[in-house]
């Protein structure tokens, strides 16, 4: 690790240190700005998604009810016929 | 028990820290007020090359350089933006 002596620091332009420090702030800010929006746009979007959840289950389960009546029914007639 | 682990820790880390403030002391300080003037004059000749078409004999060298240290900087939005984020990719939603 004894390296011989390590070149001095640079004088970097202020003009990259401008760019590279207002760059980061304003990504920074850019991303609590943009985070804070979508996230709002995602509650509001899960809401609704909620309600149609509701509603489209009950569909669901009144759909496969018919299929399985209709299925009982076609087996009993399978049955009977068969005979 | 832990204390003296982060003890030894510190012995080592120590002269490293050090040595890393003394560069970032004059590379990575945030650009003060007194350096407004530098600033606007450096982006100024920027234009001014660019306007008179003396950018065009910037040697290949520099011009890579420069192209390197300007992708560099805005690459830091990107970092900044991962921070204000909270997330690394994607946003967490």
């Amino acid at each position: 690790m004894s390296a011989p002596a390590l070149p001095a620091p640079v004088n970097v332009s202020p003009l990259i240190r401008f760019g590279r420090w207002g760059l980061l702030s304003a990504g920074i800010l850019y991303g609590m700005f943009h985070q804070n929006r979508l996230s709002k746009k995602e509650t509001a979007f899960r809401e609704i998604e909620g309600k149609q959840k509701v509603i489209r289950d009950a569909q669901l389960a009144a759909e496969k009810k018919l299929a399985s009546e209709r299925e009982m029914k076609n087996l009993e007639d399978m049955m009977t016929t068969k005979k | 028990m832990s204390a003296g682990k982060l003890d030894q820790l510190w012995v080592v880390a120590k002269p490293k820290l050090l040595l890393f403030l003394k560069y970032a002391k004059v590379e990575l300080v945030p650009p003060s007020p007194l350096d407004i003037p530098k600033i606007m004059k450096d982006v100024s000749a920027g234009i001014k090359s660019f306007k008179s078409g003396s950018w065009k004999e910037t040697p290949v060298r520099e011009a890579w350089l420069n192209t390197l240290v300007t992708v560099e900087v805005f690459c830091w939005f990107y970092v900044g933006e991962c921070i204000g984020k909270r997330h690394i990719v994607g946003y967490d939603v």
